[in-house]
């Protein structure tokens, strides 16, 4: 930040510039009076001096960014040891030279003593404002903004009090007193955010405590350093600066020693927490495995394995009932035949598909005729709204050994397999769903190449024709052959049903046409060679009977063309009626015959319900042959209005050229 | 698609509303394959408000018609509409069933 950057950079000079201030001050104070070149400064530079670098370094550390990453707590608080731990050395170190250095030259010169003490009282307060600014990324960790505007305040009257004690504006004792008071209460009250130890695992918290022992260990060594040094009788700066210092440490030492306590008592809780850190960890474990695409099987594994430990089960088992794999559940530390007493003990009084919960199984009667070693179980059913995928059962050995908390868990945990393996059935499923599309999509691909492309060709017929496939594979198909003579068969049918049944029965159907229409060498007259269309459709119905099932039937209308004697003959099996124009009479109408659907019944009694149809043609008819695809159309509004449509459609049409019919 | 069902001592009247298409018919064919339908000496179909149908509902009527002859259970459809009683006629099933004008021929017969 560019802001907080250019504070810095004002601040530091402005800081070193005072502690040099202070240094001067303190040395000339100090350099005894007959060698004095200069007077000594009055107390007031010295202790401006104090307070401008006093409140450089709180400031300078005010505005450096959080030193907290994350939760790593342990790191927040080694990094504090350090540096302090450091400086507390460098202030003993030199607390000792400056006594080795008096004891070798024992003189009443005060220079080195107030340079060290300059030094010292720099140091310390560097280790203060650290250590405060630690504090509060402490106390503001997770916090409400509530509790940074007590914090916001709590600095100002704590700057406030100790500047205004500094420059010795001494308000009467007693206001003092309760200005000094209120403020400890309330740094008693700030210490007491202390929500971070809850985030530290048991070694942590060890961890924790004995640093901030340390850091205890380091405020002991200055505030020994600073006390005897004032009883010294070198004593050479003005009073108030040791009631300062000695003041801004009893917020720092004080939230330290909370932070103590707190870590220390929450000791005890640490397996708990970590105990609950566990339960979540395996909840997410179980929570990835669904994005892995893994098998039920292992869903049902990682929550038995979970469970088993969360809950410390001495013996448990799973059954699964309902599963797309052949998983049947597994056990740990029970015998199948235990697990199936207990099983039959529980059904019996009727509770092996509920929520249960004894904790004093040596008390059952039941339980104990077993002579099992167990004394407390859980039954958790694992069931979704729509159903029961089976149970989940968990033993322990002494009584009393779940609670109704251990319950809640396995809810979570089997909620959330439930969760998993229903999520993994529906994967299954679309792709059960993709795998369909696909096949439908071979069977449209299939149906099309059963439809001949190429039309048979004459100059005595022109033919033409239009098929157009729905959306889903569907049934409808129509064939030629040419038959020996000037004769043509044309087949048009229709199979029941959509998909692929009716795609396969339709591939039968053009098998069927194309096998019967084979001219019969054994035949003893011409009329014997092809089986005339009724003949043909009741050999059909029987060759369909032992490959369509039931509710399946199929429409089919056959003609056989004639052009030597320009006549045809059809039969209907239950297909549309054929359209016909007469061009003499120059009208359109329907050849009405009976004829009965394909397979609809399946014995010899079908002849009785087909007949054949013969026409003499004249030159210039139009025969128009087609599927209910048509009259059906798309959609339901069509559906009634379709047939005449069509009538008036090919009214209009049929006096156009073959060719160019479309409907 | 809805089925109402009304009983007499030895008749069963099934009455269709809607749409008998490939997924209604399942409904249909439900209640036809319940064997207590066999021991009726009639079942009536009332086609009043039986708006279409498609090959899969003829299919469950054409799947049915061999068991219940089989099991001289007559079936009989009336009230029939117009554009329905033609499908019936194209596919040839007015020869092999029985489909009169009104309720009152359905029970006389």
């Amino acid at each position: 930040m560019p802001s907080s950057q250019r504070l810095t950079a004002t601040l530091l000079p402005l800081t070193l510039l005072s502690w040099v201030v202070l240094l001067v001050s303190t040395l000339l104070r100090a350099s005894p009076p007959e060698t004095a070149s200069l007077s000594a400064l009055p107390d007031w530079v010295t202790l401006v001096a104090q307070a401008v670098f006093a409140a450089g370094v709180f400031i300078y550390y005010r505005f450096q960014p959080d030193p907290l990453r994350g939760t790593d707590f342990v790191g927040l608080f080694r990094r504090l040891v350090l540096g302090p731990g450091i400086l507390a050395s460098i202030c003993v170190a030199l607390h000792l030279l400056e006594r080795f250095v008096q004891y070798q030259l024992p003189s009443s010169d005060r220079t080195f003593f107030a340079v060290i003490y300059t030094i010292n009282s720099g140091l310390f307060i560097l280790f203060l404002a650290s250590t405060t600014y630690t504090w509060r990324s402490l106390v503001l960790f997770r916090s409400s903004g509530r509790l940074r505007r007590e914090w916001e305040l709590f600095e100002i009257l704590l700057g406030g009090t100790l500047l205004l004690r500094l420059l010795g504006w001494e308000l009467p004792t007693y206001l003092m007193l309760l200005v000094i008071g209120g403020l400890a209460i309330f740094g008693v009250y700030l210490s007491g955010n202390q929500k971070w130890v809850a985030y530290l695992n048991r070694r942590q918290k060890w961890e924790v405590v004995f640093m901030q022992l340390a850091i205890l260990l380091c405020m002991t060594i200055f505030v020994a350093y600073f006390v005897r040094i004032q009883y010294d009788p070198k004593l050479i700066a003005p009073e108030p600066q040791h009631a300062f210092l000695l003041l801004t440490v009893f917020f720092a030492a004080f939230y330290a020693v909370m932070g103590l306590f707190v870590t220390f008592f929450n000791l005890p809780t640490a397996g708990v927490f970590e105990q609950k850190r566990e339960e979540i960890l395996s909840l997410q474990r179980l929570t990835q495995l669904i994005q892995r695409g893994q098998t039920e099987e292992d869903v049902y594994s990682m929550l038995f394995d979970a469970t088993v430990q969360t809950v410390e089960a001495d013996a448990a088992w799973l059954d699964i009932e309902v599963s797309d794999e052949a998983y049947k559940g597994q056990r740990y530390h029970i015998t199948e035949e235990q697990c199936t007493a207990i099983r039959g003990l529980l059904a019996d009084y009727n509770l092996g598909h509920i929520e249960y919960l004894n904790n004093d199984l040596p008390n059952s009667s039941g339980f104990r005729s077993l002579g099992l070693p167990f004394g407390s179980l859980i039954v958790m059913p694992l069931r979704s709204t729509k159903r029961q995928y089976g149970a989940l059962y968990m033993l322990k050995n002494q009584p009393q050994g779940f609670d109704r908390e251990n319950l809640g868990i396995l809810q979570t945990f089997t909620s959330q397999t439930i969760l998993s393996i229903e999520n993994l059935q529906l994967v299954a499923a679309s792709i059960q769903n993709e795998r369909v599309q696909e096949e439908l999509k071979i069977a449209s691909t299939v149906q099309e190449s059963l439809i001949p492309k190429d039309l048979p060709i004459d100059n005595w017929f022109e033919i033409s024709s239009h098929a157009m496939a729905a959306k889903e594979v569907g049934g409808d198909f129509y064939d030629f052959l040419h038959l020996p003579g000037q004769r043509l068969a044309i087949l048009i049918g229709d199979v029941s049903g959509k998909g692929i049944t009716a795609a396969f029965h339709m591939a039968q159907m053009k098998g069927i046409f194309h096998a019967l229409m084979q001219e019969n060498p054994l035949a003893r007259n011409e009329r014997e060679k092809f089986p005339v269309p009724s003949k043909f459709m009741a050999m059909a119905n029987k060759a369909l009977v032992h490959c369509l099932e039931k509710s399946s039937f199929i429409t089919a209308s056959l003609y056989i063309i004639d052009y030597e004697n320009r006549g045809f003959v059809f039969a209907r099996a239950g297909h549309c009626h054929t359209l016909y124009y007469h061009s003499i009479k120059e009208e359109v109408s329907y050849f009405r015959t009976t004829g009965l659907g394909l397979g609809i019944i399946r014995h010899d009694a079908y002849e009785k319900h087909i007949k054949n149809q013969f026409y003499d043609y004249n030159p210039g008819d139009v025969m128009v042959i087609y599927t209910d695809g048509i009259v059906e159309a798309r959609g339901q509004i069509r559906r009634n209005t379709a047939r005449i449509d069509c009538n008036r459609c090919w009214s209009v049409r049929i006096t156009l050229r073959p060719m160019k019919l479309r409907i | 698609m809805k089925i109402t069902q009304q009983t007499t001592a030895h008749t069963l009247t099934l009455s269709l509303d809607g749409e008998l298409d490939a997924s209604s018919s399942v409904i249909l064919d439900t209640e036809l394959t319940k064997p207590e339908i066999l021991n009726y000496q009639k079942v009536l179909i009332d086609c009043q408000r039986l708006n279409y149908i498609s090959s899969a509902g003829l299919g469950v009527f054409i799947s049915h018609l061999q068991r219940f002859q089989d099991a001289n259970v007559k079936l009989v459809f009336f009230n029939m509409q117009e554009k329905v009683h033609n499908v019936f006629e194209i596919l040839g099933l007015d020869t092999l069933m029985t489909i009169v004008p009104s309720e009152s021929e359905a029970t006389a017969i």
